[in-house]
């Protein structure tokens, strides 16, 4: 499998030194589809959820943006726009993030196994969330700078320990992730037997991705990130191109290698960090969509960058209007949806192509 | 040898008296030192803070985290367990070393009854556990004649805001709350503590708000969640703060939850 990657990946980035203008056409109509896919999507699923809303009133209200209340009632306005929406702008934020950081390590560590959530990323930022709210909990925003901070420190960890002397193998990357992941794990169930019984079960769940306790500071952060973060990846996609033929390669293709990788290390840590502040780890979204995408669209990452960003958005609106829906009143947590989504697609994935 | 029978249906085979016992939950705690069986509690858990004297007990980790090997250092001849679910290859490996495990798991005040009645049996004191509870009936009986030409407020629990836990239909608090008076809008949802849409709370209108609050749970859950916070319950300033291990424990001091409750709610009828 790891061969075969790096031929599409060599292809890829021979083909995208040549033909920049077909590459650039071909993104904007892809990221355009996937935008009003986006879009549609967005607002067909505001008109879903536990509590059921007249469909006409409530589109004229999302269309009239909030400014006519189309004759939904004071509740129904507070249920579309305090709840609902919220919480599907912070769905698409975080699908976003975590796919636009995938492929972003995915390219840069020329692995296809490189992924927030199995590299231990995801862990160091809730880890670093954990401690926010243990030691800061009064102040909101020390949350998504310690989960940056966490998923930063994860990150150099991880990309140490998989150096050799040969460089980094995808073997040793994984192994390394593995490590980290373990690692992580049992720091943050040692953390939370040391809490009390009832911060216990918020945590746990935590964990598990929960898109329902946004506030609006945090949610506001993790849009800009989502937007920074994806469109400093997607400025060095053809860095990236050509950092996938290996590092020597790109250096002497005239890549700065090491300016690419702390920018790419940076913006990918921003991403997962806003992301697992604002809802815990929500899995295999960074894994599951880069591929996808790739499958469908290539593997040239000015293409990939942006369409694993809308895409990623696309996927977690949908398992998170699914985890609303499927027993409300009830409701499950969003991570259980993407993981069981996420891993039967990505076996099927891997068979076809293996 | 005596044959009992726990509230999950498993038979235990226990010695005629009961010398030596542990207890696994706050609330079957507080029933054996109400029954007069404290004096024979070796071990239960850090979350067993009541009575006074139950913080003098040896524990045994806490009652999601048991240690084993404490447990059968403490040779006890019954272990107490609230609920059996959760439990299960515990309670397995205990059978295997011959320690009866008695399980408890009531949906209602009723229920609450039948466990300090049930232990009253296991632990040799039917006589003052059936006192107990005619009194604790009798306390129960007194709130549900003074509410009951009352009309129903409907209630919010919130056992936690985020996530936005309340209780459900297999919960002992939805019965508390009928009796006092209320009806907790939340009454039909299938399991005991289910994850609530927010959504459906704020459809739901309640006309009060129930914060199980203080006691063991600290500062926790001493607010109403955000998106509640336009609710008639909050705008009328009926939001209620009730000591939560009153309302969490299914134990004895039930009734006082009871009690607690249904002056929050009507207080038209008992501050006559």
């Amino acid at each position: 499998m790891m061969a075969s990657t790096e031929t599409i990946s060599d292809r890829a980035a021979i083909h995208s030194l040549h033909t920049g203008r077909a590459t650039l056409r071909k993104t904007v109509i892809a990221c355009c589809v996937l935008l009003v896919s986006l879009i549609v999507a967005l607002l067909l699923t505001s008109l879903l959820g536990s509590e059921r809303l007249p469909p006409r009133a409530a589109m004229c209200a999302v269309l009239s943006f909030g400014q006519s209340s189309c004759g939904l009632t004071s509740d129904q306005q507070t249920i579309l726009f305090q709840i609902r929406l919220p919480r599907l702008f912070l769905a698409a934020a975080v699908g976003a993030s975590l796919a636009a950081a995938g492929t972003g390590y995915q390219a840069l560590l020329r692995n296809p196994l490189a992924e927030p959530y199995l590299l231990g990323i995801s862990n160091g930022a809730a880890v670093g969330t954990m401690i926010a709210l243990v030691f800061f909990g009064s102040y909101e925003w020390s949350r998504p700078l310690m989960a940056f901070a966490g998923a930063l420190f994860s990150t150099l960890l991880v990309y140490q320990l998989a150096r050799g002397r040969a460089g980094t193998t995808p073997d040793r990357l994984i192994l390394a992730g593995v490590i980290v992941t373990t690692f992580l794990s049992s720091a943050i169930v040692f953390v939370t037997t040391l809490m009390d019984a009832t911060r216990i079960r918020s945590f746990t769940f935590w964990l598990l991705g929960d898109l329902s306790g946004t506030t609006t500071s945090l949610l506001a952060i993790a849009i800009v990130v989502t937007v920074c973060g994806t469109a400093a990846l997607a400025w060095h996609a053809r860095s990236l191109n050509l950092l996938m033929l290996g590092e020597r390669d790109a250096f002497d293709l005239g890549v700065e290698v090491s300016r690419v990788r702390v920018i790419v290390f940076l913006a990918a840590s921003l991403l997962v960090g806003s992301s697992v502040a604002a809802s815990g780890s929500v899995g295999y979204v960074g894994l599951v969509v880069p591929h996808l995408v790739r499958l469908s669209l290539g593997s040239d990452n000015r293409i990939t960058v942006p369409a694993a960003a809308l895409s990623g958005a696309l996927f977690v609106v949908i398992a998170d209007t699914l985890a609303r829906t499927i027993i409300a009143p009830r409701e499950l947590p969003v991570g259980a949806i993407t993981a069981l989504i996420g891993a039967p697609l990505f076996v099927y994935l891997l068979k076809r192509r293996g | 040898m005596r044959q009992i029978q726990d509230e999950a249906g498993r038979t235990l085979h226990l010695p005629p008296r009961v010398e030596r016992f542990i207890s696994l939950a706050p609330n079957l705690t507080e029933i054996a030192y109400a029954i007069g069986a404290g004096d024979r509690l070796v071990g239960n858990t850090t979350f067993c803070d009541y009575p006074e004297d139950a913080k003098k007990v040896v524990k045994v980790g806490d009652t999601l985290q048991p240690s084993i090997e404490r447990i059968l250092a403490l040779r006890p001849q019954v272990v107490l367990v609230s609920t059996a679910s959760q439990l299960e290859a515990f309670t397995k490996q205990l059978d295997e070393h011959g320690i009866g495990v008695y399980v408890t798991d009531p949906h209602d005040l009723e229920g609450v009854f039948r466990s300090i009645e049930g232990l009253g049996a296991v632990l040799n004191q039917s006589e003052r556990a059936n006192q107990v509870v005619k009194q604790l009936r009798e306390r129960a009986a007194a709130v549900t004649e003074q509410t009951k030409s009352a009309r129903p407020v409907r209630v919010f629990y919130q056992l936690s805001a985020q996530p936005l836990y309340t209780a459900g239909r297999d919960s002992f608090v939805t019965d508390l709350i009928r009796r006092a008076g209320g009806m907790s809008v939340t009454a039909d949802v299938p399991e005991a503590w289910p994850l609530y849409s927010q959504e459906s709370a704020v459809a739901a209108r309640p006309e009060a708000i129930v914060l199980p609050t203080g006691g063991s749970m600290g500062a926790a859950n001493a607010d109403v969640a955000e998106s509640l916070k336009r609710s008639p319950a909050v705008l009328a300033g009926k939001v209620y703060k009730i000591n939560g291990d009153l309302l969490v424990r299914p134990g004895p001091r039930a009734v006082d939850g009871l009690e607690e409750l249904a002056r929050a709610l009507h207080p038209e009828v008992f501050n006559r």
